[in-house]
């Protein structure tokens, strides 16, 4: 019988959440080491951090948050290359430098530095004032079928006037089923108020994501002006398996240019749409993987692959029923945390 | 037992790859491959891998032939250094492909993040629904966001189109309507050896060639990927090079030699056309390997010596040994691409094989003949402009107020007509030959040279092939071209133009490429003192059957206005390609019956006055006696005939012009049909196939409305010859008379009758 083919998906930095406690083992090299580099910043153990209750107060401020998700997804990584014969890497959002220490592009150290660097700026105001925020709609109904007129609302907030008051907004996140948006604080205020109201399940859109900024978005420059600056010197080297990138760019092992990772990474990365719906649907078309191995923390990307399958039509799963039958019989996405 | 060379070549790739020493170095990623080279390390591993996806298509497309789950097993396999074009010409730079262009079109597809041109090529193979340019309708190299428009390129007709958009990227610019490319984009072609002797091939480059000695910018790389065969035929040795090395205007560059030397080729050619805006000759020498086809069996006409030589060229062979040789890449980095690539496409084609296809006739036609009634009306009707914009036009007199007689004949009409059109459409552009300084042969378009400038109205060089490729190059950038045919017979000589070629894009394509035209062409016969077949054609059955294709006749000025606004909006709007024959023989006639009486004179009726296919034109409308069902001179010899028919006879005909030719106004002529009591149709093209009464006829049969007899008169199966000889095989008053008797008086219900 064939190896299976493995597409492993790193999830972003929204995934840390109570459910994920206990995903950091205090006495696992990588955890002790990456306390090392935090006590040397002045900040709180990671793996206390990980230990103790969730307090969304502590745990979502990005400088702890983007860390936390980066090392768990590390950790998961490191088991699934074990378990499974991973060909590609797609991350989502942070999950995408995750993907690149998991690939040895950046070292751990360089990695680490990243993230919380990027962490760090995060947890400051915009440069022009304010935090701005992101806002998750949806693009699809309940059972996960094309929603026009949702497209149509997203499209109409996002082509309205700018300026007098109404805040910038942007395309952030392109999720597949959902979008996320991003803007200033009148921006966020905008599409809050324009975007219309809509239930799905249980929840209710559109829906501001707790202490987000809005990143991959020009309102990000700072970030990637402040990361350029703490990565100089960091090593860059060629992936060990392909990176599938948030525009849907495959780097792989042989032909990657590593001073172009990561000019790719401390810019474009930072600053324009994060296609994970795209860089989802090349690693299906172009990889043709048997699983999506889906790394912690938590397991909130499941839906979101399961919706990227049933948008290709992958394997004949073209409906949520048929995704999840698909899922009980034999699981092509697989979490390794839930 | 099979003859399967796959497997041979697959093993010998692993084998030599294995065989490969163990480098000591590794350059840098951006470390030039060698002293000089603009070729660096990581680029030059990205076309290995393109390469090697290339050839492992080309192996899935075979292996799932075997299960009958492909649809098509032409390859690329030996062409793959065409992998340096895909990287060198830009994605703005439109690409008119050859059928082996499988590395090229993966390296292309690198320049668009998010690409996935391996899958996307599944799709194609398998005939999927899914596949992103046709839809499933045909397996094609193409990609709207790559600018590579679809063809099968298996008869090199898709030449004529690219010199004719490379001509064509100066002109939109000068009118400035350059569109989304930018303005130093150029165009490539590729073909092989043994298509770059169809004519087609040779029209294309002879086209480029002659715009550059006129001083025109035809900026488009050829090339020629030579792989010595054309399916069992040997293209004799040097072939390629004799025939192309030494021409003037055609900068001739030999792309030989290692990889990075390719390269260097490659971008000195595609300079040299981007900076000179001229053409340039790229000689690819390639091998084929697996025959032509996964059904030619090669070894019917080589030995297997003979095969294994050529296989032992295997370029990924040859470029594997160079990268290693040159420290661009270890050999277990090569091993490893080739051992990730087979796994990841033959799953890939396995998940290709899943995916739905066209199943129904509505489904397949769908991009074939779009026609949108109300917006089409709409297009027709807009822009306006201003009476005295139009009076200034015209020199001070509208053509609605004429009252010169040469002001009011179908040529004064359609002048007029062309002149309004030109004017408030400016992606309008008029070619053709003798159009321009001369006004044409027969004056239909005196005076807008001078109105419009030579950019939007100019004499092309003589050949339709050419003129037909201007215009569907033109109509690629979003021009709307009116090329002229001088005469019908002269159509023929390069009507794979519209058949192959033009009427298939959108269908192709699904609809995402298009190349909207109005081909004026003058034609049929009657002309009085310029006699001969080739003056003087009376079939349109290779216009008929042509796909999607809409053919208008009209007959008179009046019709001929409002026909042409409906022809150019439905290709603005639609995209559709429109024959507009214009019967010669009528183009100055004025009268109708009598010298002097002026019968055959009409208003012109100026914009938005438009007809649209399905209206056809009326005479004697409450006449029910017998319907006469006719277009173009046979209308005036039917209008005649049905004055004598009156007068003589006391029979009542309504005449009936059809207008529209294809598609056949069929409900109307239905309508009439049952409203009369018998019917004749008059066609003045040759009887067998070449006209529309067979169809007319069959129609109103299988539709049972007929209550009485139907019959047609129809011109003779000849050429016709010069000089009064003429009516003994053209339709004549006399025998539209004798036929419409014998339909009235002679023929039962639903009898039919050849007068």
């Amino acid at each position: 019988m064939k190896a299976q083919r493995g597409i492993l998906v790193l999830p972003g930095r929204g995934a840390y959440t109570a459910a994920s406690r206990g995903a950091l083992p205090a006495d696992h090299d990588w955890v002790e080491h990456a306390d090392v580099l935090r006590r040397a910043l002045g900040l709180p153990s990671l793996a206390e951090l990980d230990a103790t209750a969730f307090d969304p107060s502590v745990h979502l401020q990005p400088i702890h948050a983007v860390p936390l998700t980066w090392l768990a997804g590390m950790l998961d990584a490191e088991r699934a290359a074990l378990d499974h014969g991973i060909a590609a890497v797609v991350g989502n959002g942070i999950g995408f430098i995750t993907a690149l220490t998991a690939t040895g592009v950046l070292g751990f150290d360089d990695g680490f530095a990243l993230v919380q660097e990027l962490g760090r700026l995060q947890q400051r105001p915009l440069p022009g004032g304010g935090r701005g925020g992101q806002v998750i709609y949806p693009r699809t109904d309940e059972a996960w079928r094309p929603d026009e007129a949702l497209a149509a609302s997203v499209a109409a907030t996002l082509g309205a006037a700018s300026g007098n008051g109404q805040g910038t907004v942007y395309e952030s996140i392109e999720l597949g089923a959902f979008d996320v948006l991003g803007g200033d604080d009148a921006g966020v205020e905008r599409l809050l108020r324009h975007l219309a109201p809509v239930r799905i399940g249980e929840r209710r859109y559109p829906l501001r994501l707790a202490l987000q900024g809005p990143d991959h978005t020009p309102l990000a420059a700072h970030l990637a002006a402040g990361v350029a600056e703490r990565m100089t010197g960091a090593a860059w080297e060629r992936p060990q398996v392909t990176v599938i990138d948030g525009m849907g760019r495959r780097w792989t092992p042989w032909s990657t240019d590593p001073a172009e990772i990561a000019m790719y990474t401390l810019d474009v990365f930072l600053t324009t749409p994060y296609r994970f719906a795209t860089a989802l649907r090349v690693a299906l078309r172009e990889e043709a993987p048997d699983l999506l191995v889906l790394a912690g923390p938590g397991s909130t990307l499941s839906a979101l692959c399961g919706q990227a399958i049933v948008a290709e039509g992958y394997r004949g799963i073209r409906s949520r029923p048929e995704f999840e039958d698909a899922q009980r019989r034999a699981p092509i996405v697989l979490t390794i945390r839930r | 037992m099979t003859f399967d060379r796959v497997p041979i070549v697959e093993h010998a790739l692993d084998t030599a790859l294995a065989a490969l020493s163990a480098s000591t170095r590794r350059l840098a990623p951006r470390d030039p491959v060698a002293a000089g080279s603009t070729l660096d390390a990581a680029t030059a591993i990205g076309l290995f891998e393109d390469q090697v996806l290339s050839r492992a298509l080309d192996v899935a497309a075979r292996e799932l032939k075997k299960t009958n789950r492909s649809f098509y097993t032409i390859g690329s396999a030996g062409h793959e250094n065409n992998v340096v074009l895909g990287a060198q010409l830009r994605i703005t730079d439109p690409a008119f492909l050859h059928y082996r262009s499988g590395a090229l079109m993966m390296a292309r597809a690198r320049q668009l993040p998010g690409s996935t041109p391996a899958f996307d090529t599944l799709l194609g193979i398998v005939a999927s629904a899914e596949d992103p340019i046709s839809g499933g309708r045909h397996k094609v190299w193409g990609s709207r966001a790559l600018w590579v428009p679809p063809q099968t390129s298996t008869i090199a007709s898709h030449l004529p189109k690219a010199t004719g958009l490379a001509f064509s990227l100066g002109r939109a610019r000068r009118m400035g309507l350059s569109g989304e490319l930018p303005s130093d984009a150029i165009v490539l072609a590729s073909f092989g050896d043994a298509s770059a002797n169809h004519a087609t091939a040779l029209a294309g480059i002879n086209t480029a060639r002659y715009a550059a000695r006129m001083g025109l910018p035809c900026p488009i790389l050829f090339v020629c990927e030579d792989n010595g065969t054309g399916i069992s035929v040997p293209t004799p040795t040097g072939w390629i090079a004799e025939s192309f090395g030494a021409l003037p205007h055609l900068r001739y560059l030999l792309g030989d030699g290692e990889l990075d030397e390719l390269w260097a080729v490659t971008a000195e050619a595609v300079q040299h056309v981007r900076r000179t805006r001229q053409p340039a000759f790229l000689h690819l020498p390639t091998i084929r390997l697996w025959g032509h086809a996964g059904s030619d069996a090669e070894q019917v006409y080589r030995n297997v010596a003979e095969i294994a030589d050529i296989e032992a060229r295997d370029p990924l062979i040859r470029n594997a040994r160079r990268l290693v040789e040159l420290g661009v890449a270890r050999r277990e980095e090569l091993c490893a691409i080739v051992a990730d690539t087979r796994d990841r496409v033959m799953r890939a084609a396995e998940e290709a094989t899943r995916r739905p296809r066209l199943s129904t006739t509505a489904e397949v036609i769908a991009p074939l003949a779009p026609f949108h009634p109300e917006r089409v009306a709409a297009r027709a009707a807009r822009p306006t402009l201003t009476d005295d914009a139009r009076r200034e036009l015209f020199g001070g007199t509208l053509p609605e107020e004429a009252t010169t007689p040469n002001a009011r004949t179908l040529a004064g009409c359609i002048n007029a007509a062309l002149t309004d059109e030109m004017a408030r459409r400016p992606e309008l552009l008029l070619f053709g030959e003798d159009v321009g300084r001369k006004g044409g042969v027969y004056n239909l378009t005196n005076g807008l040279q001078r109105r419009f400038g030579p950019a939007r109205v100019f004499d092309t060089l003589l050949d339709e092939t050419s003129i037909l490729g201007i215009a569907q190059g033109a109509g690629h950038l979003g021009l709307l071209p009116l090329p002229e045919i001088q005469y019908l017979a002269y159509l023929h000589n390069a009507l794979d133009q519209l058949r192959g070629e033009a009427t298939s894009l959108q269908f192709f394509s699904a609809g995402q490429f298009r190349n909207p035209m109005v081909v004026r062409v003058a034609g049929l016969a009657y002309q009085k003192g310029f006699g001969g077949h080739f003056h003087n054609d009376n079939s349109i059955g290779a216009l008929r059957d042509i796909p999607g294709l809409v053919v208008a006749v009209p007959a008179r000025g009046d019709d001929a206005a409002r026909m042409l606004r409906g022809a150019i909006a439905m290709a603005e709007e639609d995209g559709r390609i429109v024959v507009f024959l214009e019967p010669i023989a009528l183009y100055h006639e004025k009268d109708l019956e009598t010298d002097g009486d002026g019968g055959w004179l009409t208003d012109y009726l100026p914009p938005p006055a438009t007809l649209l296919p399905g209206e056809v034109g009326v005479h004697d409308a409450d006449a029910r006696d017998l319907l006469i069902v006719s277009y173009a001179n046979g209308i005036r010899l039917s209008l005649q005939a049905a004055r004598r028919l009156r007068g003589e006879h006391g029979l009542r005909a309504r005449v009936v012009d059809l207008r529209w030719l294809n598609p056949l106004p069929v409900e109307a002529i239905r309508e009439h049909a049952a409203a009369c009591r018998a019917v004749l149709v008059v066609d003045e093209c040759r009887a067998t196939g070449a006209g529309i009464a067979d169809a007319v006829i069959a129609d109103l049969v299988e539709h049972g409305v007929l209550s009485g007899g139907i019959g047609s008169v129809r011109a003779v199966d000849s050429f016709v010859p010069l000089g009064t000889a003429t009516s003994a095989v053209l339709v004549g008053t006399d025998q539209i008379v004798a036929g419409a008797i014998a339909v009235t008086t002679h023929a039962r219900a639903g009898e039919a009758v050849r007068a």
